[in-house]
């Protein structure tokens, strides 16, 4: 029996030029990160209970405070709601913020990141839909907020414009402190390290600010604090946009430092991302 | 042919190893003794200095909220009791136990009596960050006993409840989702803010519940303000809690141990 050898293939095979490297335009980058946005809102679809901060909390926050507190604080209820309410929002969309890390840091563990990397997609995709998402549930706990306020009897005189650009001032700062713990979430080896460590940030700033008293009752040298603390700015700009209708400078340092924040932050965590992934 | 008999089970002995067992349990958990230490000085400096200054209680907000705060912990630390017997339950250790000749009660007593420990801790804790804070307590002696004595009794209740809470939960995060209520608690009461400072409909259950009348004794007992009848009902509320705890606790644990 002979055995049939076949002949080397003596042809010269010469490698073309290896496929051009398909660039994606900024207007499919958006279409991209709104569809991995998208993909956040089904996760909150099936995992509801992803909203408990920001449905329980400012529930809970705002009634605690104002029936248990408010007498003590400002004599009765209806003269804490002013002081209070922007105060909650604030301290519950911020702490909502810390999300973005968390999940962030779960879904790069589960390595549904990886997929993502071999989808002819913009590398920032997932990580801008994670972040835009997440201005959903920042939008529903101002939302939950405000109609508790109203509820209680809090009658913002800044009419509706005011109450409508405070939630929005809101969003935008929290959307910024939210390019900060992506960051830790793309850094931390753990989600449990991300939640623990902002945690650690979150409340001595949300707490030592002028959030849920007047700054001038707390002593001296924490009073030197709460002034130059940013998450004061921010709850004051509220309360004069809500309360009064009034764009003041507050309001102006708020913006301000959101955009600082995002300028500085969002390439160094796309940058990080880009490294990591 | 005779059956071997085994020896009684020393319940005393058996609830001091029980014990031994929990609170190297805590010790080996890092996270639990942070929190243990922290949380109590964390709202110390919250309360104190945060909204110290903008609540009036005729008196230095310190010498008013340091009570609350030591009942703030122990409810916190009930929470921690409830998560650590539902793990028991549900990694399988108890199994274990239950092919020894040790009294069965002891493991829920092992429980109830670390976290009596713990909560007196933690409380020695609140009342040394206190004095640094400026606390100025004017009781005696035999006062001071009565504090830690009002404080156990209330922990001890506490636990039994919690206890109960641990065995009822599926898991250890339902478990911590059952304690909220207890933790909760402390903040409806004359803890933080006298009680005529709310508004009628919760002035009504701030006085009635019945954390208000403990946290009035050890005030009584730490700043010689009039006690009243506070001592009476917080005596007769920790026994109905224990009680109530000590039988639920017992027959879920039978209930959960005999399917």
């Amino acid at each position: 029996m002979t055995t049939a050898t076949l002949a080397p293939d003596t042809r010269t095979t010469h490698p073309g030029p290896p496929p051009a490297a398909r660039s994606i335009s900024l207007s499919q980058t958006v279409a991209q990160s709104i569809t991995m946005a998208h993909r956040g809102l089904i996760k909150l679809k099936h995992n509801p209970e992803q909203l408990f901060d920001v449905v329980i909390q400012p529930l809970i926050f705002t009634v605690m405070f104002t029936y248990i507190f408010g007498g003590a604080i400002s004599g009765d209820v209806e003269s804490y709601l002013p002081i209070i309410i922007p105060g909650i929002l604030v301290q519950t969309v911020i702490t909502a913020s810390i999300v973005t890390g968390t999940q962030l840091r779960e879904d790069m563990d589960k390595g549904v990141f990886d997929r993502f990397k071999s989808l002819p997609i913009a590398r920032i995709s997932p990580l801008a839909g994670a972040l835009l998402s997440d201005m959903v549930r920042y939008f529903i706990a101002t939302t939950i907020t405000f109609a508790m306020g109203l509820a209680m009897g809090y009658r913002p005189g800044g009419g509706v414009i005011g109450v409508v650009s405070a939630g929005l001032l809101v969003i935008v700062c929290a959307f910024a402190i939210s390019w900060i713990f992506a960051l830790m979430g793309v850094l931390m080896n753990k989600a449990s390290s991300v939640q623990g460590i902002s945690m650690l940030i979150l409340f001595p700033l949300t707490f030592m600010s002028n959030a849920f008293v007047p700054a001038d009752t707390m002593p001296g040298w924490m009073q030197a604090f709460v002034n130059v603390n940013p998450v004061s700015h921010v709850v004051t700009a509220v309360r004069d946009l809500a309360n009064d209708g009034h764009f003041g400078i507050h309001v102006v340092w708020s913006l301000l430092g959101a955009a600082i924040i995002v300028a500085v932050m969002a390439p160094l965590t796309v940058r990080t991302y880009m490294r990591k992934t | 042919m005779s059956t071997p008999t085994l020896p009684r089970p020393a319940v005393a002995a058996d609830s001091l190893a029980m014990l031994r067992r929990s609170l190297k349990h805590l010790l080996r958990s890092p996270d639990s003794m942070i929190m243990a230490v922290a949380l109590p000085i964390m709202l110390m400096l919250l309360f104190v200095y945060v909204f110290g200054g903008a609540i009036d209680t005729g008196t230095a907000y310190i010498n008013y909220v340091v009570p609350g705060i030591i009942l703030l912990c122990a409810a916190f630390g009930a929470s921690t009791t409830a998560v650590g017997v539902s793990s028991d339950m549900t990694e399988g250790i108890v199994d274990r136990f239950r092919t020894l000749p040790i009294a069965q009660s002891s493991f829920l007593t092992g429980h109830v009596l670390a976290s009596v420990v713990r909560n007196l801790l933690t409380g020695a804790i609140v009342i040394a960050v206190a004095l640094l804070m400026g606390f100025r307590p004017t009781s005696d002696p035999m006062k001071w006993l009565g504090v830690i004595g009002m404080i156990a009794a209330f922990v001890f209740a506490l636990s039994y409840l919690s206890t109960a809470l641990g065995l009822l939960a599926k898991n250890p995060e339902a478990a911590g989702g059952f304690t909220f209520v207890i933790m909760f608690l402390p903040y409806v009461s004359s803890a933080f803010v006298p009680a005529e400072t709310m508004p009628s409909w919760l002035r009504w259950f701030a006085e009635n519940q019945p954390i208000t009348p403990i946290i009035e004794t050890v005030r009584g007992l730490l700043m010689g303000t009039p006690i009243g009848s506070s001592a009476w009902l917080a005596v007769a509320w920790c026994a109905a809690i224990a009680a109530v705890g000590f039988v639920w606790a017992n027959v879920l644990y039978r209930n959960r141990v005999t399917r």
